[in-house]
């Protein structure tokens, strides 16, 4: 194969999955100690373009990341894992976007430069699931979503979509194109030694972006989540607990 | 204005959960005359009584093979001006969720994924889970056309009393766009371990590594007709194989019990064990969003709470 491609990652940071969160006037935030990684999903994608990178297929790739100062860390570490550059579109409003807002940065970034852009499937903390499919619709690329594996051809990646467990979908996308990756069995990397102490080094280059929050259209807030079942918690010792879980077990006669 | 549903495909067929998105229109179009139209995106899926007196139905002329988000968006774009729909709603599922985010950008509307309920009140207001179940997300709606996918199993399916198929429309699609594009896989299901068992224990992240499963056989083995499965991430790790993924892009399971074992309760979880009887949960965080949809909470850590539960069966069978 002669066509070497050019890539772009898009990586969200969002807190690790033991931060807290709490409501202050219905919006979510976060105390200082939180903790912030790359979304999994985003890893995946991160993996998906470095496999390419180690067959040779690639010329260069990027990182992206929509954010405030901090997201620089998530960026740091896409270099660590063996990304070729990163940019840092910055934006000091540490709010959760509207995903419309969020691709309109990232297509004006991605204008012509990239053969295929990649994007974790969903992002954990907002999961709107939305991004990638944006990005495409707005750069009049195709893409695919939930995919698991894919490989190149001259102009065109096969991909494999999953839908569920019994059945998926394999297709061919010309390219320019847009992947949303799944979480998979092909487990993202961790960082070689000479790759960290390279990244080190490297500039993270800083774009200031001011994102137009969608004022007007709609309203939002956030509450603790409604229960949707009559749930009876089970009290007392550890002891008193495998005693109650056995009565009601015994009751639903699977004991 | 009008409300456009976008009818779901499961295993290649019209996927029956699109009469949930039927109720969820019905609610937004009370005390209104809002019409209701569906749109059936292929023509060889089974959507054909998908139509009665009270709403007009679309079919695509497009075999399912045919699949490709991009000709989609276009030809529905056309459906929603030409019947002027505020409203377009398709289903959050793997197969949809492809492409209907990218209707936003043909039509300048937003898009809100993954609505588990909504309210109609002077404004409507709906609900999607946010921050791995963590939270809900309230959206008012201020303006319309908008975009909603809605969780499949939130709302009860409509049922279609007067199927009358003179009110299905066939809208033509240029050859250029009909390319046998797709190939669909099917993997081959021989286990049927999970259709078949009386109680599933479902293993998550925190069991921490693929040795303590053998934790989860030992407390399945206590109940006569059991089976093991596992959250998206468990198969990830390579814990265990995806034929064992409970979930949206798993299977979905209706045994008597599930107990799920340190399993946080994502809604893409949770989609696959709402046929359960029973669902027990045993998590060591009380706040954990897998209580909020069990019949039963064990606010406890596994490995204390399961080997003493083994005990206890044991002494006392
Ligand atoms: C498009 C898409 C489709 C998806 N499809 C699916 C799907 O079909 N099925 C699915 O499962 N997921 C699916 N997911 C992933 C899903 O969003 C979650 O990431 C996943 O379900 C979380 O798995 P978990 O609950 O095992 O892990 P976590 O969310 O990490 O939860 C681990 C839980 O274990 C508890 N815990 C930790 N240690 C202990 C202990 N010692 N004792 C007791 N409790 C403990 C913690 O409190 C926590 O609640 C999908 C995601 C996307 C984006």
């Amino acid at each position: 194969m002669e066509n070497k491609f050019r890539i772009l990652v898009c990586v969200k940071q969002v807190p690790d999955a033991n931060a807290l969160v709490y409501l202050n006037d219905g919006i979510p935030e976060y105390d200082e100690k939180t903790v912030y990684v790359i979304n999994r999903y985003d890893e995946y994608a991160l993996e998906e373009a470095l496999q390419l990178k180690d067959c040779g297929l690639t010329s260069y790739i990027h990182a992206v990341s929509v954010g405030p100062h901090r997201v620089q860390k998530a960026l740091r570490r896409s270099l660590e894992m063996g990304v070729d550059e990163a940019f840092c579109i910055q934006s000091d409003d540490d709010r959760l976007h509207n995903p419309y807002v969020i691709a309109q940065a990232i297509t004006q970034f991605a204008q012509q430069n990239y053969d295929i852009i990649f994007t974790g499937v969903m992002s954990e903390d907002a999961m709107n699931q939305q991004t990638g499919q944006l990005i495409a619709a707005m750069l009049g690329y195709k893409h695919a979503t939930g995919v698991t594996e894919l490989s190149l051809n001259n102009t065109t990646i096969t991909i494999t979509r999953e839908l569920d467990a019994q059945e998926s979908q394999m297709y061919e996308l010309p390219i320019p194109c847009v992947i949303s990756v799944q979480s998979s069995i092909h487990k993202p990397r961790y960082p070689s030694l000479s790759n960290v102490l390279r990244a080190r080094k490297q500039e993270i280059a800083i774009i200031k972006h001011d994102l137009i929050t969608s004022t007007g259209k709609t309203k939002s807030y956030f509450t603790m989540p409604q229960k949707t079942t009559q749930c009876q918690f089970i009290e007392g010792s550890i002891s008193q607990k495998v005693t109650e879980l056995y009565t009601i077990l015994h009751k639903n006669a699977v004991l | 204005m009008s409300i456009l549903i976008i009818a779901d495909v499961k295993n290649r067929t019209i996927n029956p959960s699109t009469l949930e998105m039927l109720s969820a229109a019905k609610k937004i179009a009370k005390n209104n005359t809002m019409p209701i139209y569906i749109l059936i995106p292929f023509g060889n899926i089974g959507g054909d009584s998908y139509c009665s007196s009270e709403f007009k139905t679309f079919i695509l002329d497009l075999n399912i093979e045919q699949y490709s988000a991009h000709v989609l968006v276009k030809y529905i774009s056309s459906v929603i001006r030409e019947v002027n729909a505020s409203y377009i709603i398709g289903m959050h599922t793997p197969f949809s969720i492809d492409y209907i985010p990218a209707l936003s950008v043909s039509i300048n509307a937003q898009c809100i994924t993954q609505i588990h309920s909504l309210d109609v009140a002077e404004r409507i207001t709906v609900t999607r889970g946010s921050h791995a179940g963590k939270l809900d997300h309230h959206i008012v709606i201020n303006d319309t056309p908008i975009i909603l996918t809605v969780l499949p199993g939130s709302f009860e399916p409509y049922t279609i009393t007067d199927v009358q198929t003179q009110h299905i429309t066939t809208i033509h699609i240029p050859e250029v766009n009909k390319h046998i594009y797709c190939n669909f896989i099917t993997k081959d299901m021989k286990d049927t371990s999970l259709d078949e068992a009386d109680v599933i224990v479902g293993a998550g992240k925190g069991i921490g590594s693929r040795e303590n499963l053998s934790l989860i056989y030992e407390f399945a083995k206590v109940f006569p007709h059991s089976a093991v499965a596992g959250s998206r991430i468990v198969c990830d790790y390579g814990w265990l194989p995806y034929s064992k993924q409970i979930g949206i892009t798993g299977k979905s399971i209706a045994p008597k019990v599930y107990i799920a074992c340190a399993i946080s309760g994502s809604s893409q979880h949770v989609a696959g064990i709402k046929g359960a009887k029973t669902i027990i949960a045993i998590n060591k965080d009380p706040c954990a969003p897998i209580f909020n949809v069990s019949h039963y909470a064990v606010v406890a850590d596994i490995f204390e709470f399961i080997p003493q539960f083994i005990d206890f069966v044991q002494n006392n069978a």
